[in-house]
């Protein structure tokens, strides 16, 4: 084993102590019957995340950014909601934890410049999916005894070999970590290619909209002039940093437009509209729709057989013995006189 | 579906007649090679698929009416008539060739005799015309008479016999109409799989299942010698298409280039495929399964182990004549001779002793099959071939009057118990309809039974021994169970048919199939709590339209199938039709031009008085120890009760041999003795063999790891969950561990 | 809408930080953060599904695995500069939409047949 320490952003060393710490965070997290020092097992937990983000930002030696603060904030905050999902007794608080995990995670999509999922997260998961979870845990959850509805059930109460568990888990994390790290140095970077300026290019209609009329009012383009669309691609030709666009008369001669018969003219930089720039949807809309097209329609099949196949699951009538029915019904005279008082309030 | 079948069958009919006039035409201008039939010829064996496909449906609804039995006769009809105008159409020498599609095609090289190629294709010439003729007309008669005699099976039985029925005419069709030893082959095993299916069609009834299962594996066994054969003709002639067979025949060499005459297959292949024929004929060894068949209903028993099937071995040595013939030394030819003779012989010394009617009748079967083998073995093919034709239409009859008693005395079929049905009301048609059979089939002078089967035995005193060794004594031999067969058919006529009335009913109704059927049977019979009292008030019923319908065709056929003889140039209808066919033999060039003579006469012209001569005197043999008193009796008869006959004190007298020869010689029990038992014995210690040593060994392979994961799987097998994909993880974790280790 | 998020400072403030970085590709040392993260979470996921007996918390588990991918997704798709990471986020949020749906209803069924969520109660592949 000739782990090539150098390579690694991170000591390995480092990192397999802080997974250790980690594990035992979540052993001592989980839920079991008698003490509960959960406060202890997260805060194990949280150490060992901080070591590995210190020895992440400190240990690498080459002067490359690092992250925002705001990072550090919602990568805890995910963190720890999820640590806390898998932890917490009752499946209500479980399934809030997991929002508070989406809220996080979306706030590490904005860091990484994805606003439309990030939006589309909060209100896909944390608006519909978990909102049914909730449900169904309303739905499909009795209190143990009458007595004590507040009480836990046996299986939310005691956790199933967690420490086996646990070792599972990290010992992964760490093998995942260390192929990770070990190979991002090697990813290979296209720069540019879904950039501003290429998004822009595609929609000609919006710098059209945007350019054409500073162009006529400031006398840059011609009466017979047009912002010039590729007769090829139908893309138009946009420098944003160097402020400059193709234009032709070609299109009104009834000729094709090419890179040799248009003119490129250069804006003046106060002319420039400052808003002009591709957008986060448009680029995501432009790549789904242009180069997706059939996953969608796969998509929206695997959605419709999803809901037919729910439908017909949660339709289906269960036989109950008499005993078994008995016990139901007298769940449900509980429940109404737990409803009672409430409703009265 | 009245009114849609007739409006289908004018459709075919108007286009038969439309390609019937050009095909006509086209032939004027064919060359000797054959000619190309128009595509309707393909109907006829595709019409009996249709039925059975039909047929099967209306199982499926449940069809209780007797809807099935009008599809089957009407779609076989139509077949009977394209089949009549291929013959009206046809030119009268060049064979008819249609190609459907491709049916086999497999090739590993390209050198003659690395092409397997198959059409599904037809060849029609003389001899599948003759045969397809009787085979789908008296397929359409039997079905008709089917219809009333299987009526109280209405229902699923109905379906299931109707549609075995037409599989059975579309495998002949097959067999018969096939341009090539795989379509033949084909044929042969559907008919074979289809008389299983209705032999044992009451298959609530032990015995009828051990017939099937016994017919079907005594055919297996002569099946082996056809396929076997086949193979060695593939392998020595590089083609199993009859034309391209021939052909190579004619050339004198084998595919490789050899001449025949010195090869050990050109007696070999011929005496394999005459064990097919024998076992699908019941010649020989073989004979065992054919009595036994006649546990099938009685139509079955006649258009199929009378009249078309079992004489698919006569057609396929007919058929193969030509390589028979390419022998020098005619070991095969021989053979055929003598196992045809010996067998006619055999079994007709056992039809002499037994009063099963209906047995009886399987004997004779057999015996005629013999007629048919020595008649193509001493190169009377037309002979032969006419005794085919002429036998299928008086055996037809035969059986169907045999199964009218049946139908009317509730399974009787003991000739002691029944006496003087043409007294009893309802039979009249019976009685006249089996007075042809019987005349035909004991060879009475000017019917068609007494023509072929002269031409067969003559032909045997024609063919000198030197050609076929002991030819004349065949010929001796088949005389003498000529007279013995005119003998026990009378014997039948005379007990059962005229005479004093006396009748008891059957034990059983012939219909056990898939309902008990209450009263279906009529005339205050058929309830079971009070059998012996409802045998007292039984009262035969005669039969219905169809059934006597049915047996005036066919006693009509009978007698005109005698006139073929004078038709055409070549020894009758028949003869032209073998002349037209691969079947024709140039006797004069076989025989090197010497005939031999008969008392000092030309065996044929002398061989009416003689065969006549035996004829009658088995007849009046019969009429004395077995007719009734009276007129019926030729006056000669004394018989007045139903059991006891003259011939009764000399059987007593004769007692080991009568009593061996009501057993059937003990055939079945030596069988029984030399191959059941030590087959069911190897069985037996196979069975233990395979139990102890290979399935020990199996399972001791099997339980060895069963054994040491029961141990593991009792504590990982929990079926819990989280078990598994703990279990799971860990999995992956070790890959990664080891991808880890092993690339960094 | 843009206006609108604009206003508030705190969005506002992220999505410009968001916006001017974006022609810059991510370093790598950035997307290593990022992965840490997915990493733990996925690890954060297995470790309930295996420990957590209620089959909610079990699905809920799995939910927050299809959480850390697309997280990684989305990083990855930002080092890259395309968004070939987002539309994969997109059907990966299809597909957890529709196992969520079946597992669900699943979960209602099993429940009504045991009147319990625990899943150590279905052991009928005990062998």
């Amino acid at each position: 084993m000739n782990l090539a320490i150098a390579d690694l952003p991170i000591n390995p060393l480092l990192l397999y102590i802080a997974c250790a710490l980690g594990a035992v965070g979540v052993i001592f997290a989980m839920p079991r019957r008698g003490n509960n020092p959960a406060i202890v097992g997260g805060l194990v937990a949280a150490v060992a995340a901080g070591l590995v983000v210190l020895g992440l930002t400190l240990g690498s030696g080459r002067g490359e950014p690092t992250p925002s603060v705001f990072f550090y904030i919602f990568a805890l905050l995910a963190l720890g909601g999820g640590l806390r999902m898998i932890t917490h007794p009752k499946p209500v608080y479980a399934a809030l934890y997991f929002i508070l995990t989406i809220i996080a995670s979306s706030g590490l999509y904005l860091l990484l410049s994805a606003e439309f999922m990030a939006f589309a997260l909060v209100v896909i998961y944390a608006g519909a999916i978990i909102i049914t979870y909730l449900f169904v845990i309303m739905l499909a959850t009795q209190a143990p005894s009458a007595d004590d509805v507040d009480a836990l059930s046996v299986y939310d109460a005691s956790a199933h070999e967690p420490i086996a568990a646990s070792a599972a888990g990290f010992v992964l994390l760490a093998l995942l970590t260390t192929m990770l790290f070990h190979g991002t140095p090697d990813l290979p970077t296209r720069p540019g290619i879904d950039s501003s300026d290429a998004i822009l290019a595609r929609l000609p209609g919006k710098v059209d909209d945007a350019l054409t009329p500073i162009l006529l009012a400031n006398g840059l383009m011609n009466e017979d002039e047009r912002i010039a669309r590729m007769a090829d691609t139908g893309e138009v030709m946009i420098n944003s940093a160097k402020h400059t666009v193709l234009v032709t008369n070609a299109e009104v001669a009834g000729e094709a437009p090419t890179r040799e018969t248009g003119r490129l003219v250069e804006v003046p930089a106060e002319l420039w509209p400052s808003d002009l720039s591709g957008t986060n949807v448009e680029g995501l809309g432009l790549n789904l729709l242009g180069e997706h097209p059939m996953t969608i329609e796969i998509a929206g099949v695997v959605l419709l057989m999803a809901m037919l196949g729910a439908t017909v699951l949660a339709r289906k009538q269960v036989d109950l013995e008499e005993e078994a029915k008995a016990r139901q019904a007298r769940h449900l005279a509980l429940d109404g006189a737990i409803a009672g008082p409430g409703g009265a309030n | 579906m009245g009114v849609s079948m007739t409006t289908i069958m004018d459709a075919i009919l108007s286009a038969a007649v439309a390609q019937h006039g050009g095909e006509a035409a086209h032939a004027a201008v064919a060359a000797s090679h054959g000619v190309t039939g128009p595509l309707w010829i393909g109907l006829i064996p595709l019409l009996p698929l249709l039925g059975v496909v039909l047929v099967t449906l209306l199982a499926c609804f449940n069809e209780k009416s007797k809807m099935p039995a009008w599809i089957s006769v009407g779609l076989l009809a139509v077949s009977f008539l394209l089949t009549l105008f291929a013959y009206l159409g046809w030119n009268g020498h060049d064979a008819i060739h249609l190609k459907l599609w491709d049916w086999i095609g497999l090739s590993w090289g390209d050198l003659r005799g690395q092409t397997l190629a198959a059409g599904f294709a037809f060849y029609f010439d003389g001899l599948s015309l003759l045969w397809m003729l009787f085979v789908t007309g008296l397929a359409c008669l039997i079905g008709l008479y089917a219809s009333e005699y299987m009526e109280h099976d209405a229902g699923l039985g109905y379906c299931r016999f109707f549609a075995a029925f037409n599989l059975f005419v579309f495998s002949m069709s097959c067999l018969v109409m096939g341009d090539n030893l795989l379509m033949l082959f084909l044929g042969w095993e559907g008919v074979g799989l289809c008389s299983y299916l209705l032999i044992g069609y009451f298959y609530k009834k032990k015995s009828a299942v051990d017939a099937g299962m016994k017919a079907f594996v005594v055919n297996r066994i002569g099946d082996l010698g056809l396929l076997m054969g086949m193979l060695l003709t593939f392998t020595t002639f590089g083609t199993l298409q009859y034309d391209a067979l021939f052909n190579q025949i004619h050339t004198g060499l084998t595919a490789g280039g050899t001449p025949l005459s010195q090869t050990w297959q050109v007696w070999a292949i011929p005496l394999l495929l005459m064990g097919g024929a024998f076992g699908k004929s019941a010649q020989l060894f073989f004979y065992v399964w054919l009595p036994d068949a006649m546990e099938g209903p009685t139509p079955v028993s006649a258009l199929i182990h009378a009249a078309t099937m079992v004489t698919a071995g006569v057609y396929l040595v007919a058929r193969m004549m030509p390589l028979y013939l390419a022998d020098p030394a005619h070991i095969a030819l021989t053979a055929v001779t003598w196992g045809g003779a010996i067998t006619a012989f055999w079994s007709a010394t056992i039809a002499v002793a037994q009063f099963d009617i209906k047995r009886i009748m399987g004997y004779s079967t057999i015996s005629q099959l013999g007629y048919m083998f020595a008649g193509l073995g001493v190169l009377a093919t037309t002979g032969g071939v006419f005794h085919v034709f002429t036998h299928a239409f008086f055996k037809a009859t035969l059986f169907l009057s045999c199964g009218a008693v049946m139908h009317g005395f509730a399974g009787q079929l003991d000739m002691r118990k029944l006496s003087g049905l043409w007294s009893i009301n309802g039979f009249r048609v019976v009685v006249i309809a089996m007075l042809i059979g019987c005349l035909n089939l004991s060879g009475f002078p000017f019917t068609g039974g007494y023509f072929s089967k002269d031409m067969i035995i003559a032909e045997a005193f024609v063919t000198p021994d030197s050609v076929i060794a002991g030819s004349s004594w065949a010929g001796w031999l088949l005389l003498l169970t000529a007279g013995m067969t005119a003998y026990y058919t009378f014997r039948v006529f005379f007990r059962v048919f005229v005479g004093p009335v006396v009748y008891e009913p059957g034990e059983d109704l012939h219909a056990h199939d898939d309902h008990e059927h209450a009263d279906a049977h009529g005339h205050g019979h058929g309830h079971d709590d009070a059998h012996d009292h409802a045998a007292e008030h039984f009262h035969p019923h005669g039969p219905k339209w169809a059934i006597n319908l049915v047996l005036t065709l066919l006693s009509v056929g009978c007698i005109l199938s005698a006139g073929l003889y004078f038709l055409g140039d070549h020894h009758g209808w028949a003869g032209g039709m073998v002349h037209a066919s691969s079947a024709v033999v140039d006797t004069h060039a076989v025989e090197g031009g010497e005939e031999a003579l008969l008392f000092g006469q030309p065996p044929h012209e002398i061989m009416f008085y003689i065969s006549a001569v035996f004829g009658f005197g088995g007849i009046l043999l019969a009429a004395w120890f077995h007719g009734p008193k009276g007129i019926a009796g030729l006056l000669i008869g004394g018989r007045t009760t139903a059991a006891e006959v003259r011939m009764d004190p000399i059987a007593k007298a004769l007692r080991p041999i009568s009593t061996w020869a009501v057993r059937k010689w003990y055939v079945d029990e030596f069988y029984h003795l030399v191959l059941v038992t030590p087959l069911k014995i190897f069985a037996h210690l196979f069975h233990w063999f395979d139990k102890l040593i290979v399935d020990g060994l199996v399972n001791f392979f099997g339980a060895t790891p069963r054994v040491s994961s029961d141990a593991i799987g009792e504590s990982t097998q929990t079926g819990v969950l989280h078990d598994y994909a703990l279990r799971m993880v860990a999995g992956i974790a070790v890959v990664l561990v080891v991808v880890v280790l092993v690339l960094f | 809408m843009h206006a609108l998020l604009a206003d508030s400072t705190l969005t506002g403030g992220l999505l410009t930080l968001a916006q001017s970085d974006f022609p810059h590709a991510l370093s790598t040392l950035t997307l290593n953060h990022y992965l840490f993260v997915s990493a733990a979470m996925f690890a954060l996921g297995i470790i309930g599904f295996l420990t957590r007996r209620n089959l909610i918390i079990m699905f809920l588990c799995t939910e927050l695995m299809f959480q850390a991918a697309g997280l990684a997704l989305i990083a990855f798709g930002r080092y890259h500069l395309n968004f070939d990471g987002q539309s994969f986020v997109i059907f990966v949020l299809t597909i957890a939409a529709a196992e969520a749906a079946m597992a669900l209803a699943l979960v209602v069924l099993l429940f009504r047949r045991r009147e319990s969520l625990d899943a150590d109660l279905w052991a009928e592949l005990k062998g």
